[in-house]
């Protein structure tokens, strides 16, 4: 299995990261832009303008991040904001070894579970607030109504493997790293979540052949 | 049924649309795929399902999102991103966090009430054993003013210049001015006389004049002095007595092993004597406290003779009776009744009297003389492994006594603790499993 540079395999969707290539945008002040953890060490040493290219770069993704996961439009935007500011007070401990993007989605991973329980807190004893939906800009409201729903009818780590896999394109490994889990559980879980989300969406699931002389033939 | 199978697992199919596999793993099981129906009717299902999920796309970013981000940054630029990093304590697990702080608090409140529960049991111990040395001591508890200084005399309110009393400040000496002994000492005249004018007023005036004739006032006073030896302040104590005409009423000496040693006495000495007594007294060492008051018995006296005259009155008149008149036998066994009765309360008002004007003769003056405190140089000091063993058996001790503390405490708070438990679980339950089901909606 590749796991060298599992980024460059992924398919980029329309909101995932928008400049990094690591080699062809130039920056503000001339010079070749620097990889992801480059800019973040820069950062880290003082470059503020470093951190403005990053921003640019994550802004969108980490945005669709929450907004697939939280249904208020407000409460995702500030919980972006919330995940940059705490990716500016934890620059000095960044360690260029770990994927920067790990390591943003690993922190918007804590924001939202964060979020998640104080919301809970908050309606197990004031009630459960109402949530409008918003039309997107690029899909209807049916369709966000529909994903939703379909969503929400997965297991939580399934749904968190599944929306990991499709819409932030992190790698198995990846995933296995953000949410400390093995490799194979991922690979099982991301697999048994599409098999659900197939029939929630209504095409038929995918059979499922028998692999049992599977082992065999790799072992 | 029919069952095929496969070489490759569906993970793996899956995994090769997802570029997931290395070159040769892509290889054999894309090779599979090609030839497999199945696999491939399950990879175009994976593909079909991965593109219709793309379809839910989001809104762009709103564009003011930076402009908060923004001061964040400028704080941060310059490497002064470690101040800030302070405030993200929720990115270091909060439920651990809190956790290990419940733990420790926990812990904490333990060992605290473990302590209180040790520390209470000792000083009540204490208490009481001090309570046990302060009651051995009250030998005459009725007559002593030992410990008055922020007691005040149990007696009825004397004239405000008749009463001194006053609390050496540490290190200085006593010297009270003597106004009220003056007065005493003026005031007091000799018993018998004063017996006589009660016995002379008896047949020409009534007992209220008796009174105001001259004020009788019961003398007491209280020193503590603290000595150096108090042989010698003893020796000197019966000195002074011998000199002063006095006696000493009661006299205790408590010598307590590695203890300061200490005497209380009771001293009577005659009233015009007292204030010479007092500086005597000082003169045996460091005076700590001093207290002095004067009881007004005047009217009490008065009362006393003014009753005793009466009951000799109806004495002479029974007798009278019995001489003069005859009558049935019982009739004079009632009369002899009747004057022996007489005759006992008069004996009675007799010795109170006499106390009574005793008390205004002699003064009484309430002593407590204590020894100074020396260190004791011991001629064998315990060597440095036995001070080691000692501190040793010291500190299990005392850590046995926390724990039986906490143990006690536990024990105290575990049924109100059971309680409030019973009362608080099904609306815990309740709030927890509403928690819960919101936590997995949200």
């Amino acid at each position: 299995m590749d796991q060298t540079n599992p980024a460059a395999n992924s398919i980029p969707s329309e909101d995932s990261i928008p400049m990094n290539d690591g080699t062809s945008a130039v920056d503000g002040q001339g010079e070749a832009l620097q990889s992801d953890e480059q800019l973040m060490l820069a950062f880290a040493a003082g470059r503020t303008d470093a951190f403005t290219v990053l921003f640019e770069r994550y802004k969108q993704p980490l945005f669709g991040f929450f907004r697939r996961r939280i249904a208020d439009p407000a409460q995702a935007e500030e919980l972006t904001q919330e995940t940059f500011i705490a990716i500016l007070r934890s620059a000095p401990r960044y360690q260029p070894s770990a994927l920067f993007r790990t390591f943003l989605y690993a922190i918007a991973l804590r924001v939202l579970r964060a979020h998640r329980r104080k919301a809970a807190f908050r309606a197990t004893f004031f009630g459960e607030q109402p949530v409008g939906h918003e039309p997107a800009g690029n899909s209807d409201l049916v369709v966000d109504l529909l994903m939703r729903e379909a969503i929400a009818r997965l297991d939580r780590i399934d749904r968190e493997v599944l929306l990991l896999r499709e819409f932030e394109k992190l790698s198995y490994t990846e995933i296995a790293e953000v949410l400390a889990l093995p490799l194979n559980t991922v690979r099982s879980r991301l697999f048994r979540a599409r098999s659900a989300l197939h029939d929630l969406l209504g095409a038929p699931a995918p059979s499922k052949p028998s692999s049992a002389p599977a082992a065999e033939v790799r072992a | 049924m029919i069952t095929t199978t496969h070489p490759v697992s569906p993970e793996d199919v899956m995994a090769l649309a997802d570029g997931e596999l290395s070159g040769a793993e892509a290889a054999a099981v894309a090779a599979h795929v090609a030839e497999c129906a199945e696999c491939s009717s399950l990879a175009a299902q994976l593909a079909a399902t991965s593109a219709a999920f793309a379809k839910w796309t989001v809104p762009d970013a709103p564009a003011g999102l930076y402009a908060s981000v923004a001061t964040h940054v400028a704080d941060a630029g310059g490497g002064k991103q470690g101040s800030l990093f302070g405030r993200t304590a929720f990115l270091r697990g909060p439920r651990w966090s809190v956790a290990q702080m419940s733990a420790v608090a926990a812990v904490l409140l333990l060992v605290a009430a473990g302590l209180t529960m040790h520390y209470r049991s000792r000083s009540s111990s204490a208490l009481s054993s001090a309570q046990m040395i302060d009651g051995s001591s009250l030998i005459d508890p009725g007559n002593s003013t030992r410990g008055s200084a922020s007691r005040p005399v149990p007696a009825p309110p004397p004239p405000p210049s008749e009463s001194l009393h006053y609390k050496a400040p540490q290190g200085d000496q006593v010297a009270v001015p003597a106004q009220g002994l003056a007065m005493a000492t003026l005031a007091a005249p000799s018993a018998r006389a004063r017996k006589s004018d009660a016995l002379d007023a008896k047949s020409t005036s009534p007992a209220p004049q008796v009174a105001s004739a001259s004020p009788m006032i019961a003398r007491t006073a209280s020193l503590t002095i603290v000595v150096k030896d108090l042989t010698a302040a003893r020796s000197s104590l019966d000195s002074i007595l011998a000199r002063r005409h006095g006696y000493s009423a009661q006299l205790s000496v408590f010598t307590p092993e590695n203890l300061l040693q200490s005497a209380q006495a009771s001293l009577r000495v005659p009233v015009g004597e007292l204030a010479f007594a007092i500086g005597d007294l000082k003169t045996l060492g460091h005076v700590e406290n001093e207290i002095q008051s004067g009881e007004e018995v005047t009217q009490q006296h008065a009362d006393l003779v003014a009753r005793l005259q009466n009951s000799r009155e109806t004495e002479q008149r029974l007798r009278a009776i019995l001489e003069q008149r005859t009558g049935k036998i019982e009739d004079v066994l009632q009369v002899e009744e009747e004057i022996a009765r007489v005759r006992g309360e008069i004996e009675q008002m007799e010795a109170d009297q006499e106390v009574l004007e005793h008390r205004v003769d002699f003064a009484t003056i309430d002593l407590r003389l204590t020894e100074q405190y020396r260190e004791q140089l011991e001629p064998q000091s315990a060597t440095v492994s036995m001070q080691i063993r000692n501190a040793f058996v010291t500190g299990l001790r005392h850590a046995g006594a926390t724990l039986l503390g906490i143990l006690l405490f536990l024990e105290e708070a575990v049924p109100t603790v059971l309680i409030w438990l019973a009362i608080l679980a099904v609306p815990g339950f309740l709030f927890w499993r509403r928690y819960r089901r919101l936590s997995a909606k949200i």
